[in-house]
């Protein structure tokens, strides 16, 4: 927990001097975190030129919005972690490209509640947040992890989980609220 | 569409998982500028969905991406513009470390002269990489203007440990060191030097290994120890 806590200090105070436009604390936060944010760009989008491409323009970003950082939009980390996140899925819908599709982006999904993404569940963020997700139904919450780590459109969801698009709407909405719900507890 | 506080939650949540696109995303932008009560709905689920993504696996971005970074916040530090502009802001943060790393290694820093010069070749630039506890060089290094190749001998190197790469730069007497790639396990390793190159080397005659990882620096700039530095005779 203090490792933690002691990285999110360091990554506050890079976030301030680069606020006052020093680049070498620019260049010591890209070395700490780009490859955590190019990570999960490139298991949002798939595609590593994409996946590039949206690292680029979330440094960019922090770069000019560091100042605008404060504690209410949570730990530094999320913070620059949804930044890239935003680019990633903006960039995604421009294109709007997949780099699977039909049964092969299937079978990928099928795989991926299988094994990756509890995978991913089991180690994800705090405590908190994974109790929370484990009181939801198995399809609210795979539809909610869906379109965090993979970006997942309505439609594409309806089709990776075999069921109407509706159905899906309703999952993700039901499954939010009652996840907001136990957060708030 | 009106404003419910049910409303505003449920496009909240779903604004930043993703899920949310199109023309409603941009609504919904829209009423985040206009709303600081929905932007703390929207930063409550910032900040809860967040850990979700601060644990996945790491994977570093190709050098190009830094390189991309610097290209289109400061244009004018880019190549053209080269040494100056780079020693006048990022560049000099850069010149601490290496004086540091290269007193305070462990490893003692030597150069000796080792060949002699082919008649009529000028400028010819010799030297070893040595290590204060190995009676052998590391590495034997010569560069000749004839073919324009450094070329770097190894005799006493042994490979860099588990996932990691040795890495050859040039390090100017201004500005940011120049990679000359990473250096392969045990062969001889020559790289041709374009002018730019040869410019720096010329001047500086000093050539620095850091450890990095596997295929090189992420960044286009040592990210790792420092092991060596030397200086080159001219002969």
């Amino acid at each position: 927990m203090s490792d933690i806590d002691s990285e999110q200090d360091e990554l506050m105070g890079l976030l301030m001097a680069i606020a006052h436009e020093d680049r070498q604390a620019f260049q010591r936060l890209y070395q700490r975190i780009s490859g955590r944010m190019f990570g999960l760009c490139l298991k949002l989008a798939s595609q590593r030129d994409l996946a590039e491409e949206a690292v680029q323009d979330a440094f960019v970003q922090i770069w000019h919005n560091a100042g605008e950082y404060h504690n209410e939009r949570g730990a530094p980390l999320s913070w620059m972690l949804t930044i890239a996140r935003y680019r990633t899925l903006d960039i995604m819908r421009n294109r709007k490209s997949r780099p699977t599709s039909g049964d092969a982006h299937l079978e990928r999904v099928a795989d991926e509640r299988e094994g990756p993404l509890d995978e991913s569940l089991r180690i994800a963020g705090s405590a908190e947040l994974r109790g929370c997700l484990d009181e939801l139904s198995e399809t609210q919450r795979d539809s909610i992890l869906l379109s965090y780590y993979r970006g997942f459109t309505h439609d594409e969801l309806s089709e990776a989980l075999s069921s109407p698009i509706g159905t899906v709407k309703s999952w993700i909405r039901r499954g939010l609220m009652a996840l907001k719900r136990c957060l708030e507890r | 569409m009106k404003r419910t506080p049910e409303r505003i939650e449920a496009l909240a949540a779903e604004y930043v998982l993703g899920s949310l696109h199109g023309a409603a995303r941009r609504r919904f932008e829209r009423w985040m500028m206009e709303s600081v009560r929905i932007r703390q709905e929207v930063w409550f689920w910032e900040e809860k969905l967040g850990h979700l993504g601060t644990r996945i696996e790491e994977e570093q971005p190709p050098a190009s991406v830094w390189a991309g970074i610097e290209r289109r916040l400061w244009p004018q530090v880019d190549k053209a513009g080269g040494a100056e502009a780079a020693n006048e802001g990022a560049g000099r943060w850069f010149w601490p470390s290496w004086s540091i790393l290269a007193t305070a290694a462990a490893l003692v820093l030597a150069v000796v002269l080792l060949q002699h010069p082919e008649p009529g070749v000028d400028d010819h630039l010799s030297g070893a990489i040595v290590q204060a506890d190995v009676t052998d060089p590391l590495w034997l290094v010569s560069q000749s203007v004839l073919d324009r190749q450094l070329k770097l001998r190894p005799v006493a190197a042994t490979a860099a440990q588990q996932g990691k790469d040795y890495e050859l730069w040039i390090v100017p007497e201004d500005g940011q060191p120049l990679s000359l790639g990473v250096i392969p396990v045990g062969d001889t390793y020559r790289v041709t030097l374009d002018d730019e190159a040869r410019k720096l080397l010329s001047n500086s005659r000093t050539l620095a290994i850091s450890l990095e990882p596997v295929g090189g620096s992420p960044t286009g700039q040592p990210t790792g120890p420092i092991l060596h530095v030397a200086k080159l005779y001219r002969l």
